[in-house]
């Protein structure tokens, strides 16, 4: 009956989120419990074996240098001291450098990249044309009758980032849904107006150089998309997505 | 004089059998050593359901891997997800030798073990498949692997262990 009376025009629309790649960093309790924790742990413990062998070298020694025994040597397995594997280990720790957390893209604030806030969720936002007006939706393109919405979907990634993309589609069942009517002087007896179906996917590999990307396009956080959404387009779209 | 001065109440005795309690309790069956098999469950339809799953956690790290099998445990318990089992596979371990070639042939050992815990999963309808996983997912604590898949016979198997002398046995007779 909604088919014939009042016939929305369907979209689908895809919501690409990039994993994050590090944990965040904890915040100020956190950190005072797990230093609490940790300490707790320490207090308790037993010695392991690599700490019972560096006491008892250092036992030998001792004895050594007071009263020169050579049953020690004759046992020769204390080649290699754990003292000193100790302090190989440290150098070698000492030489690891880790990657740095706050990456170059984060400096520049160059939200075209994904490089940016490897700690958090990263959505991509395209500029598209929809009556008179660009906006930046998430990429979103008609649905034509029969196909599944998920295909729409997946025909909207493919549309704005090329065919090879790696992303995993989670599920069959749209998350979210906005609707809208179209202005008074648009409206038409069949064209009320359009429903959006948001669907998720993950990206799968973060090498997108192969995309040809055919639109202004973005990549942004959760906290960043008031900048750009309008703020019905906004609360529907908060409400599927984690943090 | 050692006189017996016990009272055994015998069977002509009145009070015979006054402690008697475990007619009074329910019946108990005796327990049997041998496994049953799992059951599977696959129903499609608009109502589709998961059968068995298996959320496997592997990591380096023995306490985190628990903790995180933990969180994962009280998650689906919170979400009213029928748990059937969680249990931990047993540990493998490694051992990396270095072979630094340059003049002084040096051998650095270093030990590592490969912890793995499985919670398995009953009754995920697979409207909220999709949204557990993301809530798995983003809680996942570094270095941990996590892997979800349906359970199989050769799970249930490779957590038994197999017995040489019996099999020898069996092909002994057969």
């Amino acid at each position: 009956s909604a088919a014939a009376r009042r016939p929305w025009r369907l979209f689908g629309a895809m919501c690409l989120l990039r994993l994050p790649r590090i944990t965040q960093p904890l915040e100020k309790e956190e950190e005072e419990v797990a230093a609490l924790m940790e300490q707790i742990e320490l207090e308790k413990s037993v010695y392991s074996d690599h700490e019972m062998r560096k006491l008892e070298e250092e036992e030998q020694l001792k004895r050594k240098m007071e009263s020169l025994y050579d049953e020690d040597e004759a046992h020769g397995k204390t080649v290699i001291m754990a003292q000193d594997l100790e302090e190989k280990w440290e150098q070698k720790f000492l030489q690891f450098k880790p990657a740095p957390r706050i990456t170059d893209a984060d400096k520049s604030n160059d939200r075209t990249s994904l490089n940016r806030k490897l700690d958090s969720n990263l959505m991509l936002l395209v500029k598209q044309k929809i009556g008179n007006q660009e906006l930046w939706l998430l990429p979103q393109v008609e649905w034509q009758p029969g196909e599944t919405l998920r295909s729409t979907a997946e025909r909207a990634m493919a549309t704005f980032l090329g065919d090879h993309i790696q992303a995993k589609v989670l599920g069959n069942a749209p998350y979210g849904i906005y609707k809208y009517k179209f202005p008074r002087a648009i409206r038409t007896e069949n064209n009320v107006g359009a429903k959006v179906f948001f669907f998720k996917a993950f990206l799968q590999s973060s090498d997108l150089s192969q995309a040809e990307v055919k639109a202004d396009y973005l990549w942004v956080t959760k906290k960043e998309l008031g900048d750009y959404l309008k703020s019905e387009y906004l609360k529907k779209v908060n409400r599927f997505l984690l943090d | 004089d050692a006189l017996l001065g016990c009272q055994r109440s015998y069977r002509s005795r009145p009070t015979h059998g006054i402690g008697r309690f475990k007619y009074l309790l329910p019946k108990e069956v005796p327990k049997r050593r041998k496994e049953k098999v799992q059951m599977k469950e696959i129903s499609a339809g608009t109502e589709y359901q998961y059968g068995d799953l298996n959320i496997q956690m592997t990591s380096y790290d023995l306490c985190l891997v628990e903790h995180f099998a933990q969180h994962v445990h009280r998650l689906c318990n919170r979400l009213s997800i029928r748990v059937n089992e969680s249990y931990a596979m047993p540990t493998k371990t490694n051992e990396v030798l270095f072979l630094e070639e340059r003049g002084s042939k040096m051998q650095l050992d270093a030990v590592l073990t490969t912890h793995q815990r499985v919670v398995q999963i009953r009754g995920l309808s697979s409207t909220f498949a999709p949204i557990l996983l993301e809530i798995i997912q983003s809680n996942q604590p570094e270095g941990v692997h996590l892997l979800i898949k349906e359970h199989t016979e050769a799970d249930f198997k490779s957590r038994l262990k197999s017995r040489p002398e019996l099999e020898e046995l069996l092909a002994e007779m057969s």
